[in-house]
């Protein structure tokens, strides 16, 4: 329990539903910055009555190019990224296939995620408990996920325990056991935390958004961590059958950064990963989703009685990660609903205070991700805040960015990459979400010059294709009978009814 | 939120330094934050800290005010006062802070807390000395130009914060009613940070002005900047901008008159059951429990490492694993200034009786108040806070938080080798007397979450 309470919840704010963010591209190492500039330090002598003066200029941040991994071919095919960082003696490592929720047969939703998670609870030589205890041992943290796209283990640890960890680390990848006790363990696990997550507002509207986007038969068309349904239908049979396809050495990438040399990784994957071998037969492609297809409804209500707030929201089909709209969509984003002077933020917070923020983000994925705008905004005010969010997207698309806007998100994009390259957690993961994806090594960089190039036409245009509210799909989440009334002042046609799942209700 | 509670848990849990730097030939390095502090004539702290490995910089500033400052009837005001704080001044008008920090390709953030506020900034290096002119315009000026238009849109997106982090939110209502349980009528945690709708509506512009003039004086806060700078030019521009900002002295800090860390209030066990709108059951035992930095305080958070980190874990593997009655569960020692809480929680499995998780947790904390942890499980729970400190504080805003904090509630900013050692020196012993002390069986807050349906 925590008990701080945060001007702002930002949690949501830069993150897509992938695993990075659009454009949230960035690097490690960096450029020699220009001396800080001051215009009141040079300001000429009149003492003024005001002892802070005028406001310092603050000059456009250099450019900051990320720099790129190093790419070697190691041991029975992996492909390893390394990013040597030595300022700490710490090493992350994330080992990724790119196999995810888009890889899950039809009516068995939430295989690659439970596939992830198994690997973990039993390993080589140890059991789940003996496995954790030795990864704990070590001061390790071992961890396994999956998203629409891709499956992922990572590893964080000291750099003087980093053999026995990396050890570890290939069990959890190279050697999981899929006992049958641990599955049954895990997979009721699973069932009550999907129960949890409909009593969860933004859990919900998060999975309405997908299921009402793509429809239920498309590969992008269930949450990552399935439905209750779909994960009473998987097996453990499944579970292994997922595995041998999309777990093997030449499909996986390994991104290190950190406190380690090439040579050192080299040596330590031999020993770790010298016996995983890929079963013969080529490897299955990965998965790349093309476009939804429609029809969409305008509107949907999911019901959640005596709820304290809506949560409102416009979602559109979105890029791919690979679309060469994506790094400029980034600076788009910022100037709608990624940052806290976004328009939206300021219109639904900072003037009314229907919210405690409204805010957009658009996911990174291998096909046609979601772009979405939303608000959890106080139930008396559904209608209004609702409206307002309509025609705020509506000046946006129709408008374009202001000239401020544009230089705004250009500086602001400068800016937001460098922290991500803070810790080398964040750099092996952020790296790895780019293997993942099949982006190449340098994309980080690229992307940065890319988002950093683009003007006014092409920010215009991308505001347009992805933000206009006309065609898009109107999702609220609160108590209905509050709720729908207000609404209906807006001229918006009758609210498709569903449940917390998705489900169209009759 | 989620983002205050990672930030929060490496402030209490620990965590820290920076540009790490481990004495050679050694497994355990020694640990340090390069800095330099001063103090300006008008009692402001200021931490200098330089770090060039990033093209990056971050500015803290901390205000030795929180929940527990506030009068009675005023519940919420310090983190209301915190949204104000970005309301504007004449120097810099109502939204210029963020546009303006937000086009040097910056952004901030700011939390409350019950015994400090802190804001933060995190910027490109040109953006340097706009960010302390910022800061300094605030600290000075921020009373002047508040009025009711100001106060009511930010009580509105405060009570909007409230709604959306609490009160539709699974066990939200845990954060509102713990603290009433754990800490008796008069004390200065007895009541929840965000405070109580009610007292929120009644804050007025004259609370505002009285609290700004009070608590945001230079005597009572300091100045951490850390990252990609030059410090006799930042130093310039701080003298040049926080320098003539006038004290009317630091305030003095109300405490807790009549209490002490060292002996429970709780005279029994005090037990509550509140309905929610939850698919799972929860079962909350809380303790009063030592001062952050006091003895006992590091080795309870040992304590809680052994009972929750991981799957083997005590509480975890007995009652996640074998037993398979609970779907989750932690400990946690959550340090503060006068005094702490040591927290178990625990979802209850469906069908399950929460009573009998509750007789699980109590069992497992029978066996650490009787036994010694095993050589192995106390290894292995300071190896956590080893990684931890070495993890955790790898970026300069965590950093410069980090410094804050040490000098907010030690006066020391350059404490972080001492805290860790903290860890390593803990015993085996020390565990099990602080668990004898503290982990009392009648003295001790047991709140269970259920779902509203079956309250009915």
């Amino acid at each position: 329990m925590t008990t701080a309470h945060a001007r702002r919840s930002i949690a949501a704010a830069l993150t897509c539903a992938a695993v990075g963010c659009g454009g949230a591209a960035a690097p490690p190492q960096a450029p020699p910055q220009p001396a800080p500039v001051s215009s009141a330090s040079q300001a000429p002598a009149p003492p003024p009555p005001d002892p802070l003066g005028p406001r310092p200029e603050a000059p456009m941040p250099a450019p900051y190019l990320p720099p790129a991994p190093v790419v070697a071919t190691g041991v029975n095919g992996i492909t390893v990224w390394l990013l040597e960082r030595h300022e700490a003696p710490v090493v992350s490592c994330d080992m990724t296939v790119p196999s995810g929720a888009s890889s899950d047969p039809k009516g068995k939703g939430g295989l690659a995620y439970i596939t992830a998670n198994m690997l973990d609870e039993g390993a080589g030589g140890r059991g789940a408990i003996d496995l954790a205890r030795a990864i704990d041992d070590l001061g390790a943290h071992i961890q396994t996920d999956a998203n629409a796209d891709a499956s992922f283990v990572s590893l964080t640890v000291a750099r003087r325990n980093l053999d026995r960890a990396f050890a570890l680390f290939s069990d959890v990848v190279a050697r999981p056991r899929f006992e049958a006790a641990e599955y049954k363990r895990v997979t009721d696990l699973w069932a009550n935390a999907l129960r949890e997550r409909e009593k969860d507002p933004d859990a919900t509207a998060r999975v309405v958004y997908r299921v009402v986007l793509f429809g239920p038969d498309h590969p992008y068309g269930h949450s990552w961590d399935g439905a209750p349904e779909s994960a009473r239908a998987v097996t453990l049979d499944d579970v292994k059958r997922f595995y041998a396809a999309a777990w093997r050495p030449d499909r996986a990438t390994l991104v290190c950064a950190g406190d380690v040399t090439q040579k050192e990784l080299e040596g330590l994957m031999s020993g770790a990963f010298g016996s995983w071998k890929a079963p013969p037969g080529a490897p299955p492609a990965p998965v790349t989703p093309g476009p939804p297809s429609g029809p969409w409804p305008r509107l949907v209500l999911v019901d959640r009685p005596d709820a304290p707030q809506a949560v409102i929201a416009s979602v559109r089909q979105g890029v791919a990660v690979s679309s060469p709209d994506t790094p400029a969509l980034w600076r788009v984003n910022d100037a709608i609903g990624g940052s806290f002077s976004s328009r939206l933020n300021q219109d639904l917070r900072e003037e009314h205070g229907y919210t405690y923020g409204a805010r957009s983000r658009f996911s990174l994925s291998r096909g046609p991700g979601q772009v979405v705008s939303w608000a959890n905004v106080v139930t008396d005010k559904t209608g209004e805040a609702l409206g307002a969010m309509l025609a705020d997207l509506r000046k946006f698309a129709d408008g374009g960015l202001t000239p401020d806007e544009v230089e705004r998100t250009r500086s602001q994009a400068r800016g937001d990459i460098v922290g991500v390259y803070e810790t080398v957690e964040g750099i092996a993961g952020h790296l790895a979400a780019d293997a993942s994806l099949g982006l190449p090594p340098d994309h980080e960089a690229k992307a940065a010059e890319a988002r950093d190039a683009a003007d006014k036409a092409l920010l215009d245009r991308l505001a347009k294709q992805y933000y206009d509210p006309e065609g898009s799909i109107l999702v609220v989440v609160g108590p209905r009978g509050r709720v729908q009334p207000m609404i209906d002042k807006l001229g918006l046609p009758p609210p498709e009814v569903r449940d917390a799942e998705g489900h169209v209700l009759k | 939120m989620r983002v205050i509670v990672s930030l929060l848990a490496a402030l209490a849990a620990v965590a820290a330094a920076a540009p790490v730097q481990a004495a050679a030939g050694e497994t355990r390095g020694d640990l340090t934050i390069p800095f330099v502090k001063t103090t300006l004539p008008n009692g402001l702290v200021v931490i200098l800290s330089e770090d060039h490995a990033v093209p990056q910089v971050a500015v803290n500033v901390s205000y030795g005010v929180g929940s527990r400052m506030e009068r009675t009837g005023r519940t919420g005001f310090a983190h209301l006062f915190e949204h104000l704080m970005f309301m504007g001044t004449r120097r810099a008008p109502t939204k210029a802070f963020d546009a303006w920090m937000e086009e040097a390709g910056g952004h901030n953030n700011a939390w409350t807390a019950e015994d400090r506020t802190d804001y933060f900034d995190i910027a490109p290096p040109t953006a340097l000395p706009l960010l302390v002119w910022l800061e300094a315009d605030r600290m000075r000026d921020l009373g002047l130009l508040i009025d009711k238009e100001k106060l009511d849109l930010q009580r509105d997106v405060v009570r909007n914060e409230r709604r959306q982090s609490i009160e539709n939110r699974p066990y939200g209502v845990e954060e509102l009613v713990l603290p009433t349980l754990v800490w008796p009528e008069g004390h200065p945690y007895h009541h929840p940070v965000i405070g109580s709708h009610e007292d929120l509506e009644a804050a007025s512009v004259p609370d505002v002005k009285q609290f700004f003039e009070t608590w945001y004086d230079p005597a009572n806060a300091s100045l951490a900047i850390v990252g990609d700078f030059d410090p006799k030019r930042v130093r310039e521009l701080v003298d040049r901008y926080f320098g003539a900002i006038p004290s009317h002295g630091k305030p003095v800090d109300p405490g807790a008159p009549g209490f002490s860390d060292e002996k429970s209030t709780l005279t029994g066990v005090v037990r509550r059951t509140v309905p929610d709108n939850v698919e799972l059951a929860k079962v909350t035992i809380a303790w009063q429990s030592p001062r952050h930095f006091a003895p006992g305080d590091a080795e309870l958070d040992l304590v809680a490492s052994v009972l929750s980190n991981g799957k083997a874990s005590r509480l975890y593997k007995s009652l996640v694993y074998d037993q398979k009655i609970a779907q989750s569960v932690t400990a946690s020692q959550e340090s503060r200034v006068l005094a702490s809480q040591f927290v178990i929680e625990a979802t209850v499995r469906p069908g399950v009786d929460p009573a009998k998780v509750e007789r699980a947790i109590f069992d497992q904390v029978g066996k650490l108040r009787s036994q010694e942890v095993t050589g192995e499980e106390l290894d292995r729970a300071k190896n956590e806070y080893e990684m931890a400190f070495v993890d955790r504080l790898q970026g300069v805003p965590a950093r410069a938080s980090l410094l804050n904090m040490y000098q907010a509630e030690l006066g020391d900013p350059g404490f972080v080798q001492r805290d860790l050692d903290r860890y390593r020196h803990a015993t085996a012993q020390d565990l099990l007397m602080y668990a004898k002390r503290v982990l009392l069986p009648d003295a001790v807050v047991v709140l269970t979450i259920v779902p509203k349906k079956e309250a009915r």
